[in-house]
């Protein structure tokens, strides 16, 4: 296979590409079209390339969210213990459903892939902050904490 | 670099080493289908339809990226592969939804095609919320349907590799994967370079020429 063509893989100009990202996010909560576009200018990448890492990771948001992101972990152990009951206890309390930012911008609601705390199933992170063994019961008490 | 033998479906090819399953073959005269090669391309591999029998290996193996070894034993064609051929295509079709039967660019659809070819029909898998994006017709070069997208990847590696443009690419993850250009918006005259390599690459009428009302 050694004669082929080589695929530009964009990965001498990719490097760094995370940590740029993460920064923006960290300065501006989100990575409108027009952060976006300027570090893909910085690194030399068309806007798809930036816009499809950006778009596969949870912790880089590419629409406006909330004050308070809630990251309900939707992967199979979480699933087993009964996360859509967390889900649904969460919607009731604040009116929202996955996806969604409720009208006063005070939470944005996520279901993400697993975030690691699959020994304290069902879990989820508001920010920065984790939250296991969550029963329909709990939730209310840990969101009026916002 | 020297040659290997293998046998495929019991006749012997020899191929430069190296060389794929899917390349032996070729030069052997035996077809394997794809969906996702690009020749003279590195192999993609996503497609899974042209995985085949090696014996002695438990699962079947991508021909496009399995390089052949000396003595390789390969099967293109036996009842597992057949089998596990219309299950990839089963799959398919269920996230290809759309009009194709008014579609003038579906005429010439692969898909649709090699599902014909091994009598697979109306898929059996119920799917909670079905895949659908409304076709783009903004772009004068291009008609882009995303509902008949199969996500094979060839109009990404075509755009990059030999239009040299690269203005696609694969965005989000899992079910959710989609072809995008730019911000995740309709593909913009500027950003396109009207080749037309990408239409020319699609085995599935999600990309085509515009459609004159």
């Amino acid at each position: 296979m050694s004669d082929k063509k080589k695929t530009t893989s964009g990965g001498e100009s990719g490097a760094g590409l995370l940590p740029k990202l993460k920064l923006e996010v960290e300065r501006k909560d989100y990575l409108s079209r027009e952060t976006m576009a300027g570090v893909a200018g910085q690194s030399d990448l068309p806007l798809n390339s930036v816009y499809a890492v950006a778009s596969f990771y949870a912790y880089l948001p590419v629409s406006p969210v909330g004050k308070n992101v809630i990251k309900v972990c939707n992967c199979l152990p979480c699933e087993m213990k009964d996360v859509p009951a967390v889900v649904d206890g969460i919607s009731r309390e604040i009116g929202i459903g996955p996806g969604q930012t409720t009208t006063d911008g005070k939470f944005t609601l996520e279901l993400v892939s697993c975030i690691g705390a699959c020994d304290q199933a069902p879990a989820m992170m508001i920010n920065d902050k984790l939250y296991g063994d969550l029963t329909a019961g709990s939730i209310a008490g840990i969101l009026k904490s916002y | 670099m020297g040659n290997v033998n293998i046998i495929i479906d019991g006749k012997k090819v020899r191929v430069r080493e190296g060389s794929t399953i899917l390349e032996a073959a070729e030069a052997g005269g035996i077809t394997i289908p794809t969906f996702c090669n690009i020749k003279g391309l590195l192999p993609t591999g996503v497609c899974r339809v042209c995985v085949v029998e090696v014996q002695g290996s438990k699962t079947l193996v991508g021909s496009c990226h399995t390089p052949a070894s000396e003595g390789m034993l390969v099967f293109t064609h036996t009842p597992r592969v057949v089998a596990t051929r219309k299950v990839i295509v089963e799959l398919m079709l269920t996230g290809h939804t759309g009009d194709c039967v008014n579609d003038p660019n579906a005429e010439n659809c692969k898909l649709h095609n090699l599902a014909s070819d091994y009598e697979v029909g109306a898929p059996r898998f119920n799917v909670k919320t079905p895949r659908f994006y409304p076709a783009e017709e903004s772009n004068p070069y291009v008609r882009r349907d995303l509902s008949k997208c199969i996500l094979c990847r060839k109009c990404v590696k075509a755009c990059q590799d030999l239009a040299r443009k690269n203005v696609l690419s694969i965005g989000y993850r899992g079910f959710r994967s989609k072809v995008v250009s730019g911000f995740d918006e309709e593909l913009t005259a500027e950003a396109c370079r009207d080749c037309l390599i990408c239409i020319e690459h699609c085995p599935t009428g999600a990309l085509g020429k515009p459609v004159k009302v």
